[in-house]
């Protein structure tokens, strides 16, 4: 079955197109088509926790506590001021340098705590991490920077819910948290919406920093087998193509942000079904 | 008592980071300027009558907004290997082209170019109608309705969404080192911070103060982007900037 349609596709494309098609489904190739999984891992694992993140963010800014609205106006405008990437690179690290740190103490003994001069300071302190693992810190960091994106969005959206909504629930005797959980939560996601779409465009894009986290994304495989291919048994495969791989994640990125607009259009015409929304804002 | 202080490691990292921030702020001087009248001819472009031009212009925003500026990095860096690049030689600098200070501003220009024509298309859907009508009515040359009329009010409406792409455009030149190849001591705050880590493996002092020279210089653009927003607002009377006061409305 297989091989009888290489042989027509080869009759069909002729013998060059053949050889490139066949190039570009090799092992290598198939590989880096797989990594795309990592990709899509990372923005929907990152995009659940900003969502919790989001609305933690927003309630401890509208809280009736003074300290935890600072705390949340602080979380909220943190990522107006540093840079995610420093966020993305540095929570992982924190936080694998804070196990270790402790594993240190409890594992290595004191003489070599104390004249070791490397990291870490003895062979059993050191904590192995598997791609997995990597690829939950990386989610929890971005959930982290775009929760705080998140947070102002969900909080503008919790703004924009008509008063009188709110006090007819509450006329009609549910509780204040009845009032918040089942109106105000309820009604905010059609407000949100628009904001949240930016937010989950601007993940997507960042989700091509897991390379800089030791895991090996569809950009890693670019740069591999883009490089120069020399291999001593049958010479120069190719020249440096990084330039081609690289053109197709661009396009490949631009067809995800495509695909995520119909989407979140689709979804929000579905979700204002029978609510007027003249002035709902699109900004993050 | 001022010595010691001087000397805690704390210091010492402000004074070692001093000059990896001015790389940083070297890529955003020079894009930013030199992306805003680029920027400002694709707003008009996007919203030409011309359907080439408004095409072109839709496809390069899209395109650039659609994209992460990571792999925008990678592929002009490779675009440029591929290209013959010995035969050019501007200034007798070797590989002038492949040059970090050469290629990071000129991919930030690309990048930030899409975003700030993006924010200006919209400043220009929302000038108001009534205006630009009554202007033609008074007599005024195409131009001169743009010069006098459109462009005040596209810079207005658009001024706080652009400060925020200039500081996210300051942002994302921690990117450029991680992309680009790193020439002897020429490094940035992300650069830095991360050779600083690998000596002592002191995360949290090494990044902290990198953030903390992004987060200041943010709230410098910041504030002068609020002093150019109150001039722009200046015949607002309305949109007074809210001062304390001890008691409001008290005395009338």
């Amino acid at each position: 079955m297989l091989e009888s349609i290489i042989t027509w596709l080869t009759a069909w494309l002729g013998e060059d197109m053949g050889a490139s098609l066949a190039y570009i489904t090799n092992g290598k190739h198939l590989a880096w088509y797989a990594s795309v999984r990592f990709t899509l891992i990372a923005a929907f694992g990152s995009a659940f926790f900003a969502v919790i993140f989001g609305l933690l963010g927003a309630a401890l800014k509208q809280s009736i506590f003074l300290p935890f609205r600072w705390i949340g106006t602080l979380y909220t405008t943190m990522v107006r001021g540093i840079p995610d990437l420093l966020f993305i690179l540095f929570f992982p690290l924190a936080f694998e340098h804070g196990v270790e740190f402790f594993l240190a103490h409890s594992k290595c003994s004191a003489e070599v705590m104390a004249t070791a001069t490397g990291w870490p300071p003895c062979a059993e302190a050191q904590w192995l991490l598997s791609t997995g693992d990597y690829l939950l810190m990386a989610c929890i960091s971005l959930g982290i920077v775009y929760g705080a994106f998140a947070a102002n969005v969900i909080h503008g959206a919790m703004l924009a819910v008509p008063k009188g909504q709110l006090e007819a629930a509450s006329a009609y005797g549910f509780s204040a948290k009845q009032v918040f959980w089942k109106f105000k939560v309820r009604q905010m996601w059609v407000y949100a919406l628009p904001g949240l779409s930016n937010v989950w465009i601007l993940l997507l894009k960042a989700t091509s920093f897991l390379s800089l986290l030791q895991i090996a994304d569809i950009v890693q495989w670019a740069a591999r087998l883009g490089g120069a291919n020399y291999i001593a048994r049958v010479g120069l495969v190719h020249p440096d193509w990084r330039w081609k791989y690289y053109l197709v994640l661009f396009i490949f990125f631009i067809l995800l942000t495509m695909i995520s607009e119909r989407f979140f259009e689709a979804l929000q015409a579905r979700a204002s079904r029978g609510m007027s929304l003249a002035g709902v804002s699109n900004d993050v | 008592m001022f010595e010691s202080f001087l000397h805690t490691p704390f210091m010492q990292d402000v004074v070692t980071l001093a000059k990896p921030a001015l790389f940083n702020l070297y890529f955003a001087v020079v894009s930013i300027p030199l992306g805003f009248p680029i920027a400002i001819l694709f707003a008009l472009g996007k919203g030409s009558r011309n359907k080439l031009i408004s095409l072109f212009s839709r496809g390069y925003i899209y395109a650039f907004r659609g994209s992460p500026l990571f792999i925008q990095f990678f592929m002009f860096y490779s675009i440029m290997l591929a290209l013959n690049r010995p035969l050019w030689k501007p200034m007798g600098v070797d590989d002038f082209v492949l040059h970090p200070l050469f290629l990071g501003p000129l991919v930030l220009i690309l990048n930030t170019c899409a975003y700030t024509a993006e924010i200006f298309y919209g400043a220009l859907k929302s000038t108001p109608k009534g205006e630009v009508e009554a202007a033609r009515a008074m007599g005024m040359s195409s131009w001169n309705v743009f010069r006098k009329v459109t462009w005040p009010n596209m810079l207005r409406l658009a001024w706080p969404a652009y400060t925020n792409e200039v500081v996210f455009l300051f942002h994302a030149t921690a990117i450029v080192y991680f992309t680009l190849p790193v020439i002897d001591e020429q490094k940035d705050l992300m650069n830095k911070a991360g050779e600083l880590f690998e000596k002592d493996y002191n995360i949290f002092l090494h990044f902290s103060i990198a953030g903390l020279y992004f987060l200041l210089i943010s709230m410098f653009l910041f504030w002068a982007a609020g002093l150019v927003q109150n001039h722009l607002n200046r015949h607002i009377t309305g949109n007074r900037r809210l001062s304390f006061r001890l008691f409001p409305g008290f005395s009338k």
